[in-house]
């Protein structure tokens, strides 16, 4: 499905590149000198404590702020002076903190707009609408307004209106922040199910909800003070004595 | 709509039609600003810049006699919205495009510079927009032997079917997959970016063609009053656009045509008969409408069925 964005190669390039990107506001260092690298395939969780740079980190992923210094790589192609729109159609899709759906449409006309923006998903977009539909078991309520929704539903009808526009890299800002824990886990399960279909190359979850990333991530950055800290499986982290002083340890 | 448009038939009176079909001019005016505003989010305090701006072009086209002036009406017109139309694109090229990227309050104290610029330029014009008592329209204006703007049913007729034609046409976009992305827009215009839509490409194509039937309206309509003056380009019209599109309803397309339609006509009825009271109750009336339904009087009936 994505192999029109990410080279059908033997060797594919890695999903996301984060190079030595720096970024300060009036003085003030939100990230510093971070690199990482989401490979195919990968579920990346992003914690850190609040002020850590989780989401000016995001920012400059998907946009919204331009680097000072370093480059975004996406899909082996550079996206630092690209602005957000250009790179969701270029297959990076972002689930907001903040629940994003359209409330005055319906849950079909709002999974239709993200069906729209790409020619290529234009056709047999009904058959894809049907099928997210089924996914985010949102059947039975495709034509309530989206605001009649319950918070979880509104949540997944986000992330089911982002997978329609077909995208390459999911990046999930505290997709679970507000849920009840019965919802946190079908969101979970939700992910699990997209990895399983293959339906996004790669995955970035960034959370708060250190239960959360256990369930959905294989690896996860650590970032404090606009660095990062540790990275590796999340066992790993869990073990590094740095990670605990500046962050699990108090949490605990 | 039909009860709207049908109404001087019913009443045989030739005066009332006239007045009318000003007011249908007035409600395609609400329907542009339902547009950008009512559907697109963004609150424009400068309509009036079109409306009263393509009057002007008309006016400077057909009036004078200088070298290749006059032009006969039927150029004059699609000049007159062409020009309002290529403002709006300069426009939405200046704030939408790059880093400024202006939305919300930001946007609405733009197009307010605009109105006040512009109702400034009218009155300091000088000979090209006639000053303060800017241009009258002495010849007799119209399409020749087809219809001339006298006072009689032609152009009653001329502005129903113009004002049916924009409403079913915006309907139709409104409910198109372009029109569903401007939707979109005005409920959370970050959303639709990271959707993969170029957010200030379609506000821009919006704004022009809202212009243009502001344009459209407001050429139609200055040629019929005779006079265009600088008013017509100013911050008070622009306000009472928004007032009858807030009253009737922003987002549904009935709503905007019955608040213009309707406060007109009531306002040319009683403002005579209860000349000093009249803006103390219209006043009252709108705080008292907007207050008890937020979304206009259609835009609480449509959600109040949508609800069920």
């Amino acid at each position: 499905m994505t192999s029109a964005r990410i080279g059908t190669n033997a060797f594919p390039p890695p999903v996301l590149e984060v190079q030595r990107v720096t970024k300060s506001f009036a003085g003030f260092t939100a990230i510093k000198d971070v690199s990482l690298t989401l490979q195919q395939g990968e579920m990346r969780g992003l914690i850190g404590s609040n002020g850590a740079g989780k989401s000016t980190l995001m920012h400059l992923i998907y946009g919204r702020e331009l680097p000072d210094e370093g480059a975004i790589i996406f899909g082996g192609q550079g996206v630092s002076d690209l602005p957000p729109f250009q790179r969701a159609r270029l297959g990076m899709a972002l689930k907001f903190q903040v629940t994003s759906v359209f409330d005055d449409l319906t849950v079909e006309e709002n999974l239709a707009l993200g069906a729209q923006p790409k020619k290529r998903v234009r056709k047999g977009k009904n058959e894809r609408i049907d099928e997210i539909l089924g996914l985010i078991e949102l059947e039975p309520k495709r034509s309530w307004q989206a605001r009649e929704l319950s918070h979880g539903e509104m949540q997944w009808l986000e992330i089911g209106m982002v997978l329609l526009t077909d995208p390459a890299l999911l990046l999930l800002d505290e997709p679970t922040s507000g849920m009840t824990r019965a919802e946190s886990r079908h969101t979970a399960d939700l992910l699990h199910s997209l990895r399983e279909q293959q339906a996004v190359a790669a995955m970035m979850i960034v959370e708060h909800d250190l239960e959360f990333i256990r369930l959905v991530s294989d690896s996860v950055t650590v970032l404090h003070r606009g660095s990062v800290l540790a990275a590796g499986t999340v066992a790993e982290v869990q073990d590094n004595a740095d990670v605990q002083d500046a962050y699990l340890g108090r949490l605990a | 709509m039909a009860v709207i448009v049908g109404l001087p038939l019913v009443s045989e009176d030739a005066f009332l039609a006239d007045q009318l079909g000003k007011f249908f001019l007035y409600g395609i005016f609400a329907l542009s600003v339902d547009l950008v505003w009512g559907y697109g989010g963004m609150f424009t305090f400068g309509q009036a810049t079109f409306f009263g701006w393509a009057g002007y072009v008309v006016g400077m086209l057909t009036v004078r006699e200088v070298g290749f002036l006059p032009l006969p009406f039927w150029v004059a017109l699609p000049t007159a919205v062409a020009a309002v139309a290529l403002l709006a694109l300069g426009l939405g090229y200046f704030v939408f495009s790059g880093r400024l990227a202006l939305r919300g309050v930001y946007f609405a104290v733009v197009t307010l510079a605009m109105a006040v610029l512009s109702e400034r330029l009218a009155n300091a014009g000088g000979d090209i927009t006639g000053g303060q008592n800017g241009i009258l329209f002495g010849a007799r204006l119209g399409l020749p032997g087809l219809f001339y703007f006298d006072r009689d049913y032609g152009f009653y007729g001329l502005t129903a079917t113009l004002l049916v034609i924009v409403y079913l046409l915006l309907r139709r976009y409104i409910l198109s997959p372009t029109g569903l992305v401007l939707r979109g827009i005005g409920q959370n215009e970050d959303r639709v970016a990271l959707l993969g839509y170029d957010v200030a490409a379609v506000k821009r194509r919006v704004l022009v063609m809202s212009s243009a039937i502001a344009g459209l309206a407001g050429a139609l309509f200055h040629v019929h009053d005779g006079i265009v003056s600088p008013g017509a380009v100013g911050v008070e019209l622009s306000t009472l656009v928004l007032l009858w599109v807030a009253l009737g309803g922003r987002g549904t397309l009935i709503g905007p045509v019955v608040g213009a339609v309707g406060l007109s006509l009531l306002n040319a009825r009683l403002s005579g008969t209860f000349l000093d009271t009249w803006l103390l109750v219209v006043g009252v009336v709108l705080v008292a409408v907007i207050v008890a339904f937020p979304a206009g009087l259609f835009g609480f009936l449509h959600q109040s069925r949508s609800r069920v």
